[in-house]
């Protein structure tokens, strides 16, 4: 039951007059209940493990909360963040581990025995990084005295099963999510209104463009080395778009979805491909709930900036390779998220450079706008060569992928110019430059804002324009969230 | 006293007829989701418009909208079964059947398409229509597969070009299997969302690859048997009884009609029916049940199956096509005609 399905829709609609038909009392248990249907409707085996991380979780933030010695209830934390994290490890890393422990053994000789380490084939559940999270930021609260532990246990399974953001996030955090269970909520046409908008945008997002897209990056990434240089790069550019508006198309609908039903989430984008530099995109546009749980539960603990500056670089180093790997068991993500770490690091170290640059630039007042131009065009350049990291197979993908672009470069504006007479390509670029103006406008002030505030015609329009491009040009194959990979 | 009592009840009276809050809440947001609601529903019906008449303009080889604008409303003959049959309509083939048997004939083979499609297609046929003969042209493939009958029968590109019709929609709704499908047609939905809308549904079998002879290669036919028969169908495997089942109460219904029934083996390369598993003993079974049916049966697998006649692994090229009806299939249509 995918956000861009039919049966979604239906389901969400009956569960909204259902939520605001019943009892305040009784509208946890029927969230639940909606919550774990839906997540059975994916991978009914594994409500179990949705279900025993939530009471593991809820059972350790009691006891840490009720024990008074510091040293038990630190134990009684490990032994929470343990358990919950032991699922993710075994699910999704152990296979991952155990085959380059293989290659390790191979490499150093023992190749007949292989392979010495079994493997599970499990099949990973959907969401499993994203509830994990969820469980380990609550201990951590809970630990820290951040957050009283929550006493109702169904309360606390519906926060870590909500459905909205169950498979992809946003990795909401308890403080915030909890006390809203308890307020009773009264139907808010204002609320609701802005949801369903959040939801339509998202999904606009998701099914026109993102879909749309991905049939090109599909077959430009499938075998590298066939793709010619000029559709491998019209593919990174498009995976840059595809995987924006999948991930973010999803986290609109969760949010405009929980909207709807009374509740706020996070955000989780805030016009990211507009940032100026890496940091930026980082800590202010991307993924904001993962950077914020990996700078509040990993960086801080770890130190932070309040430290050297060289065990500040090991820092961001270390948090991006976990950021990496949280993506996935693949060398292509601890690459990806080493790169990362790299950019960070190097801003860090010509920071005063770049401000001195900077001051050169006002003296000789070239205008603000072009270098913020400037910048953002790096930015995304940038963040463009580690998404071929993030979409290739493998390393050696990623690499042909690269060489190939490079090897071609001085033909590449040649290639591009025949290979872009086309028509579904041309009418991808008009998506993506669609998007990038709603995106600088909404930069300015927020696009639903305006509309809210525009007469009831112009409002309208837009919306049946959406909702037109959904129903006229929308790919409604149901291809799952590139995020519920994670 | 009883007048406070009084003016008491009646400021209660007032307040419960009062909606409250949130009521009203609903009520406004209703007011301008209703009219919202109607007029998302005019547009969407001026798009389903738009789609039926993209139909009109370009359906060509949908099926469903051949029937729906067949010419006639008797024809001598309908033509069944899937690709192997489809190709008897590739461009000008059926027009040139027809000229060669003096028969009106109507093609409603389809790719893929089992028993179960065939079957609807028939049915919908002769909700308006009539026919002397129904000619299946019989493949094994389809008895071992739900992948050719019920999945394919609710594979919605078999209904993008398939324009309105309340007798079709009848038909689909009252066939339980085939609701998720249903309410795609009636709604319109993938017609409206057909992204080749623009574009004439000839089959990709009648560009030049139908000119073609094809030179074998034992890897392709390998994969084409793997695809025509995906549930890995072994010597030990037999094909579905409920098949055999559903085909045998077809001829039946056909033959209750006082329409003729006549089934074809197609022509098919030795090399390829030898590949096929279980071909002998299909054969045999098919050949029992259609005797004890009293149907016909024309085998022609292995007559005009020279390499020269195949485009590719299996289905008959322009010449291939040609000399099939010339020396085959207008023998079984105009019986009474000695063959040349």
């Amino acid at each position: 039951m995918l956000f861009n399905s039919f049966s979604f829709l239906g389901f969400f609609a009956v569960l909204a007059v259902a939520c605001y038909s019943v009892s305040h009392r009784f509208r946890w248990a029927l969230l639940l209940a909606a919550s774990l249907y839906f997540y059975a409707a994916f991978q009914p085996r594994y409500l179990i493990l949705l279900l025993g991380a939530a009471l593991a979780t809820y059972v350790a933030g009691r006891l840490i909360e009720r024990l008074g010695d510091d040293s038990r209830r630190r134990a009684v934390f490990t032994a929470g963040v343990a358990a919950v994290l032991g699922s993710l490890l075994v699910f999704k890393y152990y296979d991952f581990a155990a085959s380059t422990l293989d290659e390790l053994f191979a490499s150093a000789g023992a190749g007949s025995q292989l392979p010495l380490f079994p493997r599970l084939d499990l099949a990973v559940a959907v969401g499993l990084s994203f509830f994990t999270f969820s469980c380990v930021s609550y201990l951590a609260d809970v630990r820290a005295e951040r957050l009283p532990a929550e006493r109702h246990f169904g309360h606390f399974a519906l926060y870590v099963s909500f459905f909205p953001k169950l498979l992809a996030g946003p990795i909401e955090r308890a403080g915030p999510f909890l006390p809203q269970l308890v307020r009773p909520v009264v139907f808010n046409a204002a609320g609701v209104t802005a949801g369903l908008q959040q939801m339509l945008w998202g999904l606009f997002k998701k099914v026109v463009v993102a879909d749309r897209l991905a049939a090109f990056v599909d077959a430009a990434y499938a075998q590298p080395a066939f793709s010619s240089p000029a559709d491998l790069v019209l593919g990174t550019y498009f995976f840059a778009f595809q995987l924006y508006c999948d991930f973010s198309g999803y986290s609109d609908m969760a949010i405009g979805a929980s909207k709807v039903l009374g509740i706020d989430l996070m955000e989780n984008f805030r016009r990211p491909y507009l940032s100026a530099s890496v940091p930026e995109f980082w800590s202010k546009r991307w993924h904001l709930s993962l950077a914020g749980w990996f700078r509040d539960y990993l960086y801080i603990p770890m130190g932070g900036s309040r430290c050297s500056r060289l065990r500040r670089h090991f820092n961001v180093m270390a948090v991006f390779l976990v950021s990496g790997l949280w993506h996935g068991a693949n060398w292509t993500f601890v690459v990806w998220g080493c790169l990362n770490g790299l950019y960070q690091v190097f801003s860090l170290v010509t920071r005063r450079a770049r401000a001195r640059i900077g001051g050169l630039a006002d003296r000789v007042s070239l205008p603000s706008g072009g270098r913020e131009l400037a910048g953002v065009l790096v930015t995304f350049h940038l963040v463009l060569v580690t998404w071929v990291f993030f979409r290739a197979e493998s390393l050696t993908d990623a690499v042909t992928i690269l060489s190939r672009v490079t090897a071609s470069a001085a033909e590449l504006p040649r290639l591009l110019l025949v290979r872009i007479a086309n028509g579904e390509i041309l009418f991808s670029f008009a998506l993506i430059a669609v998007l990038l103006l709603w995106e600088v406008i909404d930069e300015r002030r927020p696009v639903w804002d305006s509309l809210t505030a525009s007469s009831v015609y112009v409002r309208w329009a837009v919306y049946y324009a959406l909702l037109v491009c959904l129903v006229v040009l929308g790919t409604w194959s149901q291809r799952e969230f590139v995020y519920m990979q994670f | 006293m009883t007048g406070m009592a009084k003016s008491d009840s009646g400021a209660a009276a007032q307040a419960a007829a009062r909606p409250s809050p949130a009521r009203a809440e609903v009520r406004r947001f209703l007011r301008s989701a209703v009219p919202f609601l109607l007029v998302g529903a005019a547009i969407y019906g001026a798009l389903y418009a738009a789609s039926e008449r993209l139909i009109g303009r370009y359906a060509l080889r949908n099926r469903f909208h051949m029937v729906k604008t067949a010419p006639r409303t008797g024809y001598d003959c309908v033509i069944l079964g899937a690709s192997h049959a489809v190709v008897l309509d590739n461009r000008d083939m059926n027009a040139r059947l027809e000229e060669i048997t003096g028969q009106t004939i109507l093609n409603l083979a389809t790719v893929g398409g089992g028993i179960t499609v065939n079957r609807l297609l028939l049915e919908y046929f002769l909700d308006e229509h009539r026919t002397g003969s129904v000619v299946y042209v019989l493949d094994s493939f389809p008895f071992y597969s739900r992948e050719w009958n019920e999945e394919r029968l609710l594979d919605r590109k078999l209904f993008l070009r398939a324009p309105w019709d309340p007798t079709l929609a009848a038909r689909l709704l009252r066939n339980q299997a085939a609701w998720p499908v249903a309410a795609d047609y009636i709604t319109g939905f993938s017609k409206i969302n057909n992204p080749d809308r623009f574009e004439p549904d000839t089959h990709v079998q009648e560009g030049p690859r139908f000119e073609r002879v094809y030179r074998p290669v034992e890897q392709i036919d390998r994969q084409r048997i793997a695809y025509l028969y995906p549930e890995g169908t072994s010597e030990a495997s037999g094909a579905d009884s409920a098949y055999f089942a559903e085909f045998e109460k077809l001829i039946r219904d056909v033959l209750s009609r006082g329409i003729q029934f006549i089934v074809v083996r197609p022509p098919i390369p030795e090399r390829v029916y030898r590949m096929i598993p279980n071909e002998r003993q299909f054969d045999v079974t098919i050949k029992r049940m259609l005797e004890h049916a009293g149907v016909e049966l024309h085998d022609f697998s292995s007559a005009g199956n020279e390499e020269q006649f195949f485009f590719d692994s299996d289905h008959l090229n322009r010449d291939g096509v040609l000399n099939f009806f010339e020396h085959h299939l207008r023998a079984v249509l105009k019986p009474d005609r000695p063959e040349e």
